[in-house]
């Protein structure tokens, strides 16, 4: 799985590409969790575009759910965006709509980033 | 029927071998796209769980995945000679429960449960056989 990351002002924005399954899981954790560490400073948002990801299994889950809670640690705002219909489903199914912020698009989700805390 | 069977030891390393054979038979029956990541999905939470569960020091069990498409409904079959492990017996993870309380234990069973029509589990002689069906669209 590729990924890649764009900032926005103080919101980090990655873009996993392809699978996050079993296999690509650890290494997806780990890049989020560098992320949110930033360059010493965390960034006020941390943000996923899964606009290119095309698959998301348990072990996949499991690496979102790690990354909101470390994030609400720091104080940084976690939130999803541009779900695949299977990838929504997933989310959906197993309840994480409700407990992650997700968002139909890219723009709705920095502008919910940039916006009053 | 149209049917495929392969086997595996069970080791997380053959998991991408398995999702092609998957691949391969979708393409060949010329199945809708949208239900191949449904499959895709149930065999990986199944196949991770006999490779979690299954293990022992002195034996690797061998997992045998067949799938099989009749009357519109596709059956995916996943059997090993592991130790028995029903995993439909795994707690049911409450999806309600909040970010912090919330556990990831038993997701991807009941992920498997709520995408299929059904999902049966049996102890046939010394084999676990977990059996998912879901109607096909085409």
């Amino acid at each position: 799985m590729k990924v890649r990351l764009e900032t926005f002002g103080p919101t980090t924005l990655v873009l996993p590409q392809g699978r996050l399954d079993f296999a690509s899981a650890d290494r997806f954790q780990m890049q989020l969790e560098q992320a949110l560490a930033g360059a010493g400073t965390a960034p006020a948002a941390l943000i996923i575009d899964c606009v290119d990801l095309d698959y998301v299994s348990s072990a996949g889950l499991r690496v979102f759910l790690r990354a909101a809670r470390a994030a609400e640690r720091v104080g940084v705002s976690f939130a999803v965006c541009t779900l695949k219909p299977a990838v929504r489903d997933v989310f959906d199914l197993s309840g994480f709509s409700r407990i992650i912020a997700v968002h139909a698009s890219r723009a709705m989700a920095l502008q919910t980033a940039a916006g009053p805390a | 029927m149209n049917e495929r069977r392969t086997s595996v030891p069970s080791d997380a390393t053959q998991m991408p071998i398995l999702t092609r054979f998957l691949q391969e038979f979708w393409s060949a029956a010329e199945l809708p796209q949208a239900d191949a990541l449904t499959f895709e999905l149930a065999l990986e939470e199944v196949f991770m769980n006999v490779v979690m569960h299954g293990a022992s020091a002195d034996s690797v069990p061998r997992v045998e995945v067949s799938v099989a498409l009749g009357d519109g409904a596709l059956t995916l079959t996943v059997e090993d000679d592991g130790p028995a492990f029903d995993p439909l017996s795994l707690a049911v993870p409450d999806v309600t429960a909040s970010l912090d309380e919330r556990r990831v234990g038993g997701l991807g069973v009941f992920l498997v449960r709520r995408m299929m029509d059904s999902v049966s589990y049996h102890r046939v002689g010394a084999r676990n056989q977990l059996r998912m069906t879901k109607q096909v669209a085409r």
